[in-house]
């Protein structure tokens, strides 16, 4: 008997989806309802329900509303400056050839990395005084103090710090993905171009990119996700200071449910954020990939 | 979509119990410091009951973490957890009453403010293993020198010793200040000054005389804004001058560096780095202790105590108590552990005159005075911490900073948190 | 590899330096962490701070790898990643190739529901997770760390496996069936190789997502299935923090990834070569 398309796709779909059900859904589906109860963060307290007095308060909050605009800043600095640099490498890399094979390899290695120590090791490379970053700086005579420049310890530029080693760890995924789809571009249409005497800025804006669209747009919504949740590594690198000013979504989150003991108030936070993220990678997905549309 | 969220609400409650572990084994979660402190308890332990101890290492923030998240869910992988003194009011619900552990015996031997920490909500829920607190580390080689001895008393009218009181302490820091190579640059400090962790200015609140720290947490009233906190936060930052740039990140490891450097005169750190001083530090051989200094209240530092505690959820309550127990009966074992801290007065004492371990006596006076006094407990004091007392303490380590202002938008801050 | 790449002389030599010069500031956090690695306890924390240790020494690996636990957690990491790589793979490659290949409404559902999976923050599973692991009997288990670590890398998974998926010609298929083959068989015997660039990378994100993960790793272990990056997170205690030690065993639980990286460099480039031969 032959089983038709849609169900053997099913099928298929299947092991994932189970998976992903009782794994993310079912603990998600906890988490979502969390929101709309009071609750004691020590098992056996109360537990009222409280409607929507949590999203209320999620949203008349301060600390939520800079957390949510340090999380847009520090995503789109992240991905911005990864897609730029990623791009740009895996380009140089595709010209290079299979000769620069070994240089791949090299330039995969933040990648290695767990978090924990990058986020560790740039708090060293980056901090005021002790800083191996600022003692260069001052040995090359671009500063005149190590603690001229207060990378971790200034309000107004510890966010773009604490990004630094996001875009270190993980450049290397947009340049591995990239560089991947530049193997499948059709050599021919880019010889055509040249022959028609296209310079690089047309090929890359016109030829390129075009046809890279599906493999940038999940390089992209991928780190764009993954960023706008970064959180070990800036728990790490400042704990969300000096004055808050590195405290993006996630870490208050994280906080707000662990150590400030709201569970309730953290659940409505993290349902607010998981919707705005969903509206906002909806209409990315759709806009630039069209997974499973008709090409 | 109803049936779903229904089906979810109802299934909070599940969860089994402990971990399958045998019944002669007991799970202990501890930071680095319980794991070096506990271990030759344990071995004891094992050696003399069978019972084996099984201590679980995690990161500081992460215990903290691993634990919430368990007491959260009503069932725990673990029969006893090292809590920091800070986190006792916050677990208080979770964990069992240790009332039969602490008889008039046990609480003659520990330190007054551990007694009164160890009890929230009229229960005693923890009992202190070992108990830190801040001392002054001073460079004998400075002090002793005869230059500078004589330097000292021309300019200041008394000899040089470790400082005892706040106004030594600014002299001595500001005679120390200075540029020894003749670079031009400043290259010693007479101290440094801590603008990334509170625990400092909280243990200065308490010299100024202050005997509610930050807040009243039975009454509600929040008291740091008043003439104590802003002397404290005066003195404080009035040492910026004699310390290294970039005090807005200074934190413990920041500042013991630079000790070990040979950047500073002084500082005042917590006293079991006493006996850790690596061989290659520039100082070594050359580090003095003293009790932390006076201000107009006395002396005074900030208890930094740890305490075991049994969760409400085990299966092996008795069997966990009894350990706790040992580990107060054994306590002088710590004593020759990487850490070196015990919690009771009398093994504090029985190293009187040992040693290379002159930081004893210093913490024991220090913990003795009456102006210590314990943190406030309160289950928020970690967010108190976190979002309130170090941003303040950022703000006012930075040029032109006004203090009596900070102290009131913290107080504003503060009551917003405990409503 | 006709078409970027570049014929010119010139330009080739100035590739190459940009090249150089983005790879040695790219590459000097790195080679920081390992000199420190180097360096005396001190002197890996000195200020001001040099790049050179000022006197070499193996004290650190030493204490790293003699402190207890360490070595029962390096094996636990690979255990965990091995398995969390492999329930990875061989949940994403049907499904990523159902998505791409039918084009139903149900593969659009369900690359968004892969797609919320992947926005969720680590903590809002982690909690509840806790509680499912312990009624599966699984905490403090490789296995239910590496169930865990599979929730974090199977949506990326399906993700890359559908990018790769989708640069494959449908005609491939075809003639596979026309030639007889079920659509598991083209799956298997045609499809898959083309793909198998594509399959390595993916490997590769999987195994990593597992190898450094921390949070479920701190929540949902404790004496058995311990992994390393909590052990390295473990040298900075309350009391001090051994940064020399630290980078040591952080430089030495990078070997192995290195290693598998190398390994698979060369699948990657072959099946990358096979893509580009095809276009």
């Amino acid at each position: 008997m032959r089983i038709t398309d849609r169900r053997f796709a099913l099928l298929m779909m299947a092991p994932a989806a189970a998976f992903l059900a009782a794994f993310v859904l079912w603990p998600l589906i906890r988490f979502i309802s969390n929101g709309f109860f009071e609750i004691s963060p020590i098992a056996g307290g109360p537990r009222d329900f409280v409607g929507f007095d949590n999203f209320v308060a999620a949203f008349q909050s301060a600390a939520f509303q800079g957390a949510s605009l340090r999380t847009i800043v520090y995503t789109l600095v992240v991905v911005v400056l990864e897609f730029t640099l990623g791009l740009g490498v895996a380009l140089i890399f595709a010209s290079l050839g299979a000769r620069s094979a070994v240089f791949r390899t090299v330039f995969m290695y933040p990648l290695m990395i767990a978090p924990v120590v990058a986020g560790l090791l740039w708090r060293f490379l980056l901090i005021d005084n002790f800083g191996i970053i600022n003692e260069l700086l001052r040995q090359a005579g671009i500063l005149q103090s190590t603690s001229q420049i207060g990378w971790l310890s200034d309000p107004n530029i510890a966010l773009f710090s604490v990004a630094l080693p996001d875009i270190w760890l993980t450049t290397s995924f947009i340049t591995l993905v990239l560089f991947a789809g530049l193997q499948n571009v059709p050599g021919d249409i880019i010889e055509a171009a040249k022959l028609d005497g296209a310079r690089f800025p047309t090929l890359l804006f016109r030829i390129i990119i075009p046809l890279l669209r599906p493999v940038i747009a999940v390089a992209l919504i991928v780190r764009g996700i993954d960023a706008a949740r970064a959180f070990d590594i800036i728990l790490i690198q400042t704990n969300g200071g000096p004055q808050e000013s590195t405290t993006t979504l996630s870490l208050l989150i994280y906080r707000t449910m662990t150590r400030y003991g709201d569970p309730g108030l953290a659940s409505a936070m993290g349902t607010i954020y998981l919707i705005a993220m969903l509206v906002i990678a909806t209409v990315a997905i759709f806009a630039i990939w069209r997974p499973g549309s008709d090409r | 979509m109803l049936s779903v969220t229904a089906l979810a609400l109802t299934g909070c409650g599940a969860g089994g119990g402990t971990t399958g572990a045998s019944d002669d084994e007991l799970t202990v979660l501890v930071e680095g410091g319980g794991l070096a402190e506990l271990q030759p308890i344990a071995d004891l332990y094992k050696e003399e009951t069978g019972t084996s101890v099984k201590l679980v290492e995690l990161p500081y923030d992460g215990l903290y973490d691993r634990i919430q998240t368990e007491l959260g869910s009503g069932s725990v992988s673990f029969d006893i957890a090292a809590l920091d003194a800070i986190w006792l009011s916050a677990f208080a619900d979770g964990v069992q009453p240790l009332d039969d552990l602490f008889t008039d015996d046990v609480k003659s031997d520990l330190f007054p403010g551990l007694v009164t920490e160890a009890q929230v909500g009229g229960n005693y829920v923890g009992m202190p293993i070992f108990t830190n607190s801040e001392i002054l580390y001073y460079r004998t080689d400075l002090f002793n020198d005869e230059t500078n001895k004589a330097d000292f008393e021309a300019e200041y009218g008394y000899p040089l010793a470790p400082p005892s009181t706040w106004e030594q302490y600014t002299d001595v820091a500001k005679f120390f200040t200075r540029d020894t190579d003749g670079d031009g640059q400043v290259d010693l400090y007479g101290t440094d000054v801590k603008g990334a962790v509170e625990t400092e200015w909280l243990a200065t609140v308490s010299q100024a005389g202050e005997t509610t720290m930050v807040l009243d947490p039975a009454s509600g009233e929040v008291t740091i804004d008043d003439a104590d906190h802003l002397k404290a936060l005066d003195f404080y930052t009035s040492l910026l001058p004699y310390a290294p740039a970039g005090a807005a990140q200074l934190d413990w490891a920041g500042s013991q560096n630079l000790f070990y450097q040979g950047k500073l005169a002084m500082m005042r750190f917590w006293g079991h780095a006493y006996t850790q001083t690596p061989d290659d530090a520039a100082v070594k051989g050359n580090i003095g202790a003293a009790p932390m200094i006076a201000g107009p209240g006395g002396i005074a530092g900030v208890p930094g105590a740890w305490y075991l505690s049994v969760p409400t959820a085990t299966t092996k309550s008795e069997a966990a108590k009894a350990f706790i127990a040992f580990a107060y009966e054994n306590n002088e074992l710590s004593v020759d552990t990487s850490l070196g801290l015990v919690s009771r007065i009398s093994a504090f004492e029985s190293q009187a005159e040992v040693e290379g371990k002159e930081n004893y006596p210093a913490i024991l006076e220090t913990l003795n005075s009456p102006a210590t006094y314990a943190r406030p407990a309160t289950p928020q004091w970690q967010e108190i911490v976190n979002t309130v007392l170090t941003p303040m303490l950022q703000k006012a380590v930075e040029p032109g900073a006004d203090n009596a202002a900070l102290l009131k938008e913290a107080k504003a801050q503060i009551e917003a948190i405990i409503k | 590899m006709i078409g970027i790449e570049t014929n010119r002389r010139s330009s080739r030599v100035l590739l190459w330096i940009t090249l150089a010069v983005v790879l040695v500031i790219y590459g000097f956090p790195f080679i920081y962490l390992l000199l420190t690695s180097f360096k005396t306890p001190l002197d890996a924390i000195a200020v001001p701070a040099s790049v050179l240790p000022s006197q070499w020494t193996l004290e650190n690996y030493v204490a790293a790898l003699t402190k207890d636990g360490v070595a029962p957690a390096l094996i636990n990491s690979v255990v965990t990643a091995v398995l969390s790589t492999v329930f990875s793979l061989v949940l994403a490659v049907p499904a990523a190739y159902a998505i791409t290949r039918y084009r139903t409404p149900s593969g659009r559902v369900f690359v968004l529901a892969a797609l919320v999976t992947r926005m969720v923050p680590t903590i809002a599973v982690g909690a509840p997770l806790v509680e499912t692991m312990r009624t599966l009997g699984l905490t403090d288990t490789s296995l239910g760390l590496a169930i865990a670590h599979t929730t974090i890398s199977l949506p990326l998974s399906i993700w890359l496996m559908s990018s790769f998926f989708e640069s494959v010609p449908d005609e491939l298929e075809e003639a596979a069936k026309v030639d007889g083959a079920s659509r598991l068989g083209a799956l298997w015997r045609v499809v898959l190789p083309v793909v198998s660039g594509g399959l390595a990378v993916t490997a590769i994100f999987a195994f990593l997502a597992s190898w450094n993960e921390f949070l479920f790793s701190l929540l949902l272990t404790s004496v058995r299935a311990q992994t390393t990056p909590i052990v390295i997170a473990n040298f900075q205690t309350q009391f001090g923090l051994d940064w020399g030690a630290m980078t040591a065993l952080a430089a030495v639980y990078s070997i192995p990834v290195i290693l598998l990286t190398l390994a698979l460099q060369r699948h990657i480039v072959a099946g990358l070569t096979l893509g580009a031969v095809k276009g």
